[in-house]
């Protein structure tokens, strides 16, 4: 999920071989019910007309949609960490569901 | 060479540097949370190009402190903006339900939250691609 628009998600898609599902949300819709929006500054780069962006986010969610982990990155040159991920995905999806 | 030329020079090589690596690390995602070395090389940086200028450098040997103080002033600039404010009580938490959305995709078509019923899943929001 990012502010991307679909067709620079395809181009990074590309440019990166993302095999995971990449969905756009310009208008931060999806961002606000999660309700990650970064209220701090924000800036963009001239021509791009984000209003705001998500705080970096990674969210591990059961069968049912209920959060089991999450990790919000409070600054956003430091992101989750993939060996974070990789632990809370073993830790979280391998124990036993309720 | 004229000293201010030297430390121009000096000015540049120091933030560019600094720059590479700090770029390197924003690229392998391991900045460490302490970044009081690199703001002390980038202000260092551009207290040389100041430097420079007052020692007095060639017509040519002005360019390189402009842009080690640039350089050297912008990424202390963007440390100092990076923190991320979520609005209060908002936000999604652990044992919430994730709440319904669609949105499309890279190829144009929808993407429904329902989909995920019976899934494990990973969801991740990112910034945008810069």
């Amino acid at each position: 999920m990012s502010t991307d628009l679909p067709e620079e998600i395809a181009e990074e898609r590309h440019l990166h071989g993302l095999q995971a599902r990449m969905l756009s949300d310009r208008q931060l819709a999806v961002t606000d019910k999660f309700g990650l929006r970064n209220t701090a500054y924000h800036s963009a780069p001239p021509g791009d007309d984000t209003e705001a962006l998500p705080v970096p986010t990674t969210l591990l969610i059961d069968a049912d949609g209920k959060v089991l982990w999450m990790d919000v990155s409070e600054d956003y040159q430091r992101r989750s960490d993939p060996s974070v991920v990789l632990a809370a995905m073993q830790q979280v999806f391998d124990a036993p569901q309720p | 060479m004229k000293t201010g030329t030297k430390l121009g020079i000096a000015s540049l090589v120091l933030a560019l540097g600094t720059a590479v690596l700090w770029f390197y690390l924003v690229h392998q995602v391991s900045l460490p949370d302490d970044r009081t070395p690199f703001v002390v090389a980038f202000l260092a940086a551009s207290a040389l190009g100041f430097a420079a200028y007052i020692k007095g450098t060639s017509l040519l040997g002005g360019l390189p402190p402009v842009v080690g103080i640039l350089i050297g002033l912008f990424l202390p600039l963007t440390i100092y903006i990076s923190p991320q404010v979520l609005e209060e009580g908002g936000a999604i938490k652990v044992g919430d339900t994730i709440p319904h959305f669609t949105a499309v995709d890279g190829n144009g078509e929808t993407f429904d939250s329902d989909s995920l019923h019976g899934h494990l899943a990973l969801i991740k929001f990112f910034r945008a691609h810069w």
